[in-house]
């Protein structure tokens, strides 16, 4: 079941890379929701119920920035725990997938 | 979908969350919709690629009701953060349910026998002592105070396994499905409605 295992892992590495990309820059929802729904294909009404739960576990907060065009646009920035649940999931990630890339490599 | 179509559904979902929560919400998806058109897509091309806004409200609702759960351990709020992660359809509910109902009506019966043990504390407590039971009025007295307190601690024995059993509920619910079926749905249905 390929697709099963394609879900499972977006939905795992989903929360991962939203503190990936708001590890580099700051950013609000729309950007984040385009990035990521091109590079792994994700709804991306996906993205606010994920902001509000991460915004719940004090992960991310928010401030508004004016726009040159509309409305002012809200902003998500990492927190303290943020950054340090970003580090420890981001260790975590890439034991595992060396781990299975390796097992994977020594498979014809 | 247009958007009208869109947010007037999102609207429906969420109804009944405390109003400023919708108000934050409805302004993201709004907002969402004005960068797209910002960025040249169209209504149709958004609202597809936003997904199903009913499973939408539905996973912000389960996500409110399990952090009014997380602050406030009250009966209405765990009643409804169990609802709402039955609502996001986390857990098969055919499976489910005979065992939610086994465990309901469990910790129910439980409940009305602590009950029914205190207030026999209190008969001994009270009648005991004109009663001339074996002991004299002194060990009636004891032995009713002894049954009340009994019963105090085994509920709160049982309101401590309740909350147990809520948060083992929630906490599978949010790890199950978490994100699971918006992030297939839009590819699923190609966005058609």
């Amino acid at each position: 079941m390929p697709e099963a295992i394609e879900i499972q892992l977006k939905k795992g590495a989903l929360e991962l890379c939203v503190l990936a990309l708001l590890s580099q820059h700051d950013s609000y929802a729309y950007e984040i929701a385009s990035q990521l729904s091109e590079s792994i294909g994700m709804g991306e009404g996906t993205i606010y119920p994920l902001m509000r739960r991460l915004q719940n576990d004090r992960l991310v907060e928010t401030y508004l920035v004016e726009s040159p065009t509309g409305p002012s646009r809200k902003y998500y920035r990492l927190t303290e725990a943020g950054k340090a649940s970003f580090g420890s999931q981001k260790s975590a990630w890439s034991s595992f997938s060396g781990a299975v890339e390796s097992i994977l490599g020594g498979a014809k | 979908m247009t958007r009208q179509a869109f947010m007037a559904r999102l609207r429906e979902g969420l109804y009944g969350l405390p109003p400023t929560m919708q108000a934050d919400i409805v302004a993201d998806y709004e907002i969402h919709f004005n960068e797209g058109a910002a960025a040249g897509r169209s209504e149709a091309e958004v609202a597809a690629a936003l997904g199903d806004p009913g499973r939408l409200a539905r996973e912000l609702r389960a996500e409110a009701g399990l952090k009014r759960w997380e602050v406030e351990r009250s009966a209405s709020a765990g009643a409804s953060a169990v609802f709402a992660v039955l609502g996001l359809g986390a857990i098969d509910i055919l499976i489910l349910l005979p065992i939610l109902m086994g465990v309901a009506s469990a910790v129910f019966g439980v409940g009305v026998a602590v009950l029914a043990l205190f207030f026999a504390g209190g008969v001994v407590f009270a009648a005991g002592p004109f009663s001339g039971l074996p002991g004299g009025p002194a060990a009636a007295i004891l032995a009713g105070i002894g049954l009340m307190t009994g019963a105090a601690s085994l509920g709160a024995v049982l309101s401590i396994v309740t909350i147990g059993l809520v948060n083992a509920l929630v906490w599978y619910g949010r790890l199950h499905y978490r994100l699971l079926k918006p992030a297939l749905e839009p590819q699923m249905s190609g966005g058609v409605q």
